[in-house]
């Protein structure tokens, strides 16, 4: 897993100063497994710029696209906060948010990247680098938050600076619970795309709802990362829904740091056209009888591509570990593809870990049996479809939530 | 044979058994009775020597100290457990997995090991005594077993085993009325002077078909009555209320209908 | 019970007439485990029982890896030029690439000049009977259990034996010759059938397909040859049994099957190495050619030496193996893997053929330093082509255990059907699993499915056991070997029952 990025990475110390660009060398390749079925063209594309962050606003076109949901809003342009668009004032008890310009964190080392925890890799680098800076959200120990944190990501790419990359950073306190939304939007049609990384801590006892919405246009890349630390006892849900750009990456990394904790991982990705949408879902589980669940589903039409590459790792002494991961994939088209990589690393060995992968078709006896009821052809695929999906959206808690991302995705894929 | 004295067991601190007597005679069946959670089952992995427990007190079969031995040596001693949850082993056979069980015992016992073709003529006797199909023997221990298979193959088991002692652990639990029977007739078959039977069971209906010498209550982790087999009917009747909730200085609460042995 | 501990694999005790070449397998489930119950309870002694050396005057080349090297051992089998020529691209070929990256080995670096490539036994020349073998190799192979000498054969099984790099005899040619069968050395192929051997030598397994293929092109030494003609089911079961003898030699040999149309051959491979504390590298190629509506089925019980608790010495064996299964063809792996200090290796099959079959059972036990990293990748070209993969892992001691395999639907492969079950066991809190499936689908009336489980011998397992009689070693060991069976079952009696007792011999002092 990330020990294929951290080698190439590390092989090929970056200095990135002064370029706006990741060089040849420092771009992982197909070689490596995290990246083995990304564009590696379009991604050469990318361009970084430097670091002078000065406060956008969102082009007129965009702001009526900034989806509406209850609670505080962040909305963030290329990269850098747009505080007309944001509702950050009045923030319920219990809840801080504070902006912070460049990296939120220390610059990794790719070569310690076993130590810091979380794998390394060049758009990583970048965000380290070029970053824009961000966001800190933080829930203070024991309050528990009723309505979604919304944070909303907006690309309007130019020509010399396409690839805005930002961070937040999240922190539950002891016994705190929330909803973190993320929606990734954009407007085309010029080449672009977004990096973000959030970083999120769950102190013991923690609860987390963390739902990543990425719809950005078929001219944008998207590249999102999610950190998550959990210590003991701590809840993490974490739903994603991958539909837009042409590449789409959603990237979860979940370390089990304390005992009893419990990470509860779904995705949903939807391609069309010649998307590409690739889930990177590693969690680690570091400490004792903690649970983790990754169930992701692909529906797959015209000529576009799934990933999963999903890996579950056990460390030594993390006994009592149950883990367990599903992908499944539904191929629409003759031109679609899927490639699902599910992996265990186990070295403990009082450990249930289980996973299975499938790719098929729509049920064709489903399909009949759904026609003879008078159903048309077009239905029941559509019934049977919506069905498959549905999984992934029954699972947000939050009812608001829930008819919100039904919504979103009933839009995009009418 | 079997002597069990102030037997007690406790896991992880917490005790389950708390003093438990019992003595079961040569070629007698007892039956013990007692609510859920009460301890039957710790009382029949004490004796088994199933690991985790704390043990007190002493239990011997034909004079021969159980609680001092490894599990397959008390196994080796005649001791047979009908487990309540018989375990799966995938890809075992059934009758690898006996004939196994089988000279596994005779070996430590320095008897002559069985031959397949024997062992087969032994294993097709005891199958038919629970009337079970022939595949059953190739398929894998327990694995994708119903309910009602697994406890026949618990008691074809024991008729294989032949042992001294067989405690059934629930061994009716979720079996319809025929499979009852078939069970019973199994049991029964195998009853002789030589060979005693502890029939753990909630109902007394498997006591109409198999009928103690000696019905034990087991309340709070100890035998807080026995009696004939009237008692299992008047357990039937009124339940363990009157064992559970009583006032440890009050006499017991019910009419005495037996005598305890 | 009738077989004993010194007997293995290659049949000394075969009793009956159960013999099956690719009878359907179903007939003989539950055999395996039925009898082998004493031989497991018997085993004593869990040191590498084959790890004698036997002293052969051998001929050996001077350690290095150069161009010469290669004409060296060209020139020595008196090979035609398109071999020499072919030899030489290939080597031109591995020079300009680099080792694999090892993604889950630990390994110490591998000095390809340090290493003899060419090591014979010393014996005349041209064998004309069993006779003619040399005595101390006799004496060796009946050492391991594996008589060359046909009239004490009970079984039905032809054997090519291959000492080092060279085949020093192959039994039952003639029995063989009247079905039409070849079955010979690599080396006598070449001469005997040129235009075999040139029509399928490196079509399977391309020149520069990985580095070690690269490598073993250059200078592969021997191996063995098997041809079966259109029609034909071969009368008995092919064996090729390998032993590594000498010291800083590498071990390159050569196999190549071709079945033709409709038919059948089941082949046997076996492997052990004297106990050596420098690391020895085995890099072979097998290719399998299975025609329309032909069956191969291939099956390895690999037993090299796994060096020592703290990892030292012990066999790499980096091995290609990869079958193309033409129109109906099938194509079936089965390995059993307790040796070697690195395993490194994928038997493959090209489903090229509509409804071609391909298949991969695998049991990898990775004990004291072993690591395994093994698997199976299975390649759907044609139309309604159906594979499966059943692997089973089990790590103990500190050994690693990996499954890395690949499913690949090509658009053209509609209908295509996989399963793939990957079970890990894990018996110590010091080794490791890991599973690294690749699946790759492009055709939307495929159905793909893969599923995994990582587990451990239960506790109310043994005690179940227990509370039969049995001790805790034989109840381990049975669980064990259950956990296994799906694998032996598809293996041949002697080759399964050889495989249980490897497995309960690598899994002493895992209890407790
Ligand atoms: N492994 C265990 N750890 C902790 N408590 C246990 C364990 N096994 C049984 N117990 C407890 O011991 C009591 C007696 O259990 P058991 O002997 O199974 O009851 P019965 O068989 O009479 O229904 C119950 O309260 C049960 O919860
Ligand atoms: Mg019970």
């Amino acid at each position: 897993m990330t020990a294929q990025v951290a080698t190439s990475a590390h092989s090929n110390p970056l200095d990135l100063h002064g370029a706006d660009r990741l060089d040849d060398v420092s771009r992982p390749t197909k070689h490596d497994d995290a990246w083995r079925y990304a564009p590696h063209d379009l991604l050469a594309r990318l361009l970084f710029g430097s670091t002078t962050a000065t406060a956008q606003q969102a082009p007129a076109v965009a702001v009526n696209r900034i989806p509406q949901l209850d609670g505080p809003r962040i909305v963030i342009v290329n990269g850098v906060i747009d505080v007309d668009q944001s509702q950050i004032a009045a923030l319920p008890d219990g809840l801080r948010i504070s902006t912070f310009a460049g990296s939120a964190t220390e610059p990794t080392d790719p070569a310690d990247d076993v130590d810091s925890g979380f794998a390394a890799d060049a758009f990583l680098i970048a965000i380290e680098r070029f970053g824009s800076g961000g966001v800190a959200i933080e829930v203070t120990d024991g309050h528990h938050l009723d309505v979604p944190i919304h944070l909303v990501d907006l690309v309007a790419p130019n020509q010399t600076r396409n690839t805005p990359s930002r961070s937040a950073v999240v922190r539950l306190g002891e016994k705190s619970s929330a909803t973190i939304v993320e929606t990734r939007i954009g407007t085309g049609p010029v080449f672009g795309g977004l990096n973000t990384r959030t970083s999120i801590t769950l102190e013991s006892n923690a609860a987390l709802e963390h739902i990543l919405l990425q719809n950005l246009p078929e001219t944008q890349i998207h590249l999102g990362r999610v950190e998550v630390s959990q210590h003991a006892g701590s809840t993490l849900r974490a739903h994603s829904f991958n539909l837009g750009a042409s590449y789409g990456r959603v990237a979860y990394e979940v370390h089990l740091l304390g005992a009893g904790g419990q990470a509860d991982l779904s995705g949903l990705y939807f391609g069309t056209g010649a998307q590409t949408l690739d889930q990177q879902i590693t969690v680690v589980h570091s400490a004792r009888d903690c649970t983790s669940r990754q169930s992701y589903r692909g529906v797959l039409d015209d000529e576009s591509t799934g990933v999963f590459n999903g890996g579950i790792d056990v460390r030594p002494g993390a006994d009592g570990t149950d883990a367990q991961q599903s992908n499944d994939n539904l191929l629409l088209s003759d031109r679609a593809e899927a490639n699902t990589q599910p992996r265990l690393e186990i070295l403990a060995d009082d450990v249930a870990c289980k996973h299975g992968a499938t790719v098929g078709q729509l049920d064709d006896s489903a399909l009949y049996y759904l026609r003879t009821r008078g159903i048309t052809a077009n239905d029941a695929r559509r019934l049977l479809i919506d069905a498959f999906a549905s999984q992934a959206v029954d699972n947000i808690e939050s009812d608001a939530v829930r008819a919100w991302i039904r919504a979103r995705i009933g839009a995009s894929h009418a | 044979m079997l002597m069990v004295e102030n037997l007690s067991t406790s896991i992880g601190g917490t005790p389950i058994l708390e003093g438990l007597d019992l003595s079961v005679g040569a070629g007698e069946v007892h039956a013990i009775m007692g609510p859920n959670g009460s301890g039957k089952s710790t009382f029949a992995h004490a004796l088994a020597g199933r690991d985790g427990y704390e043990i007190g007190g002493t239990a011997t079969l034909d004079g021969v100290d159980l609680l001092a031995m490894d599990p397959e040596a008390r196994a080796a001693a005649g001791l047979f457990i009908g487990f309540q949850y018989p375990v799966e082993i995938p890809g075992v056979n059934n009758m690898y997995f006996l004939r196994t069980a089988l000279n596994s015992v005779r070996r430590a016992r320095g008897e002559e090991e069985i031959g397949a073709r024997d062992f087969l003529a032994v294993a097709r006797e005891a199958m038919e005594l629970v009337e079970m199909k022939k595949d059953f023997l190739n398929r894998s221990v327990n694995a994708g077993f119903s309910g009602g298979e697994k406890k026949r193959n618990e008691i074809l088991q024991m008729a294989i085993m032949r042992p001294r002692l067989a405690l059934l652990d629930e061994t009716d639990s979720g079996l319809d009325i025929d499979a009852l029977q078939i069970i019973a007739a199994g049991v029964n078959s195998l009853r002789s002077p030589e060979r005693s039977v502890v029939i753990i069971t909630h109902y007394q209906r498997l006591l109409d078909y198999i009928k103690p010498d000696v019905v034990h209550v087991l309340v709070g982790g100890r035998i807080v009555d026995s009696g004939d087999h009237t008692l299992a009917h008047y357990l039937e009747d009124h339940g363990y209320a009157n064992f559970v909730n009583h006032d440890p200085d009050s006499a017991p609460g019910r009419p005495l209908t037996g005598t305890a042995s | 019970m009738s077989i004993q501990l010194t007997s293995n694999w290659l049949g000394t005790q075969r009793t009956g007439s159960d013999h099956r070449s690719i009878a359907p397998l179903s007939s003989k489930r539950g055999h395996a485990m039925t009898r082998t119950s004493q031989e497991i309870n018997d085993l004593a002694e869990a040191s590498y029982e084959y790890g004698f050396s036997t002293d052969l005057d051998t001929d050996i080349a001077p350690p290095g890896l150069t161009e010469d090297t290669v004409r060296l051992i060209s020139a020595k089998k008196d090979e035609p030029d398109w071999l020499l020529q072919w030899r030489l691209k290939a080597f031109e070929a591995w020079q300009g690439m680099t080792e694999p990256d090892w993604a889950k080995l630990e390994i110490a670096p591998i000095d390809y000049q340090a290493l003899s490539y060419w090591a014979a036994p010393k014996q005349k020349p041209v064998l004309d009977s069993m006779d003619d073998v040399d005595p101390e190799i006799r004496d060796m192979f009946d050492k391991l259990g594996i008589p060359l000498h046909e009239q004490k054969m009970l079984s039905n099984v032809a054997v090519d034996a291959i000492v080092d790099s060279v085949s020093v005899t192959t039994t039952f040619k003639a029995t063989l010759a009247e079905a039409g069968v070849i079955f010979c050395s690599f080396s006598e192929a070449v001469q005997d059938h040129p235009e075999l051997v040139r029509e399928h030598l490196g079509s399977v397994v391309p020149v520069r397909d990985n580095y070690f293929a690269a490598l073993n092109s250059a200078v592969f030494s021997d191996g063995s040859f098997c041809y079966i003609p259109s029609g034909v089911r071969c009368p008995m079961e092919l064996s090729t049994y390998f032993r590594i003898n000498s010291q800083n030699t590498g071990q390159f040999e050569r196999t190549l099957i071709i079945a033709e149309d409709d038919a059948h051959v089941s082949y046997l491979e076996g492997c052990t190495a004297p106990q050596r504390d420098e690391n020895q590298l085995h890099a072979a190629v097998v290719e399998l050619v299975a025609k329309d509506r032909a069956e191969i089925k291939y099956s390895t019980v690999q037993n090299w030496y796994p060096g020592d608790e703290n990892g030292v010495g012990g066999i790499y064996n980096f091995v290609t193996k990869r079958g193309r299964a033409h129109t109906d063809a099938k194509i079936s792996w089965t390995q059993v893997e307790t040796g070697s200090a690195i395993t490194w290796k994928y038997p493959s099959v090209i489903l090229q053929g509509d409804r071609s079959i391909g298949e991969f059972y695998s049991v990898a036990l990775s004990s004291k330093r072993q690591q395994a990293d093994t698997g199976s990748k299975m390649i759907h070209i044609g139309a309604d082509t159906t594979s499966s993969i059943i692997s089973k892992g089990i790590s103990t001691g500190r050994g690693q255990n990996t499954y890395r395999g690949l499913v690949k639907v090509m658009r053209s492969a509609e209908n295509a059907r996989n399963y793939t079950q990957c079970d890990s066991l894990l018996l110590s809190s010091d080794c490791g699993a890991h599973t690294i499936p690749y699946i790759e689908v492009k055709n939307p009336t495929a159905k793909v499915e893969h599923e995994a489980s990582t587990s451990t011998v239960g506790e109310d397992q043994l005690y179940y056991c227990r509370q039969r009689g049995m001790t805790e070693e034989d109840a381990m060991s049975m669980i064990v070997n259950g956990f296994c069976r799906e694998v032996f079952d598809e293996l041949p009696m002697e080759f399964a029952v050889e495989a249980q007792r490897l497995l309960s011999v690598s899994l002493e002092g895992s209890v407790g």
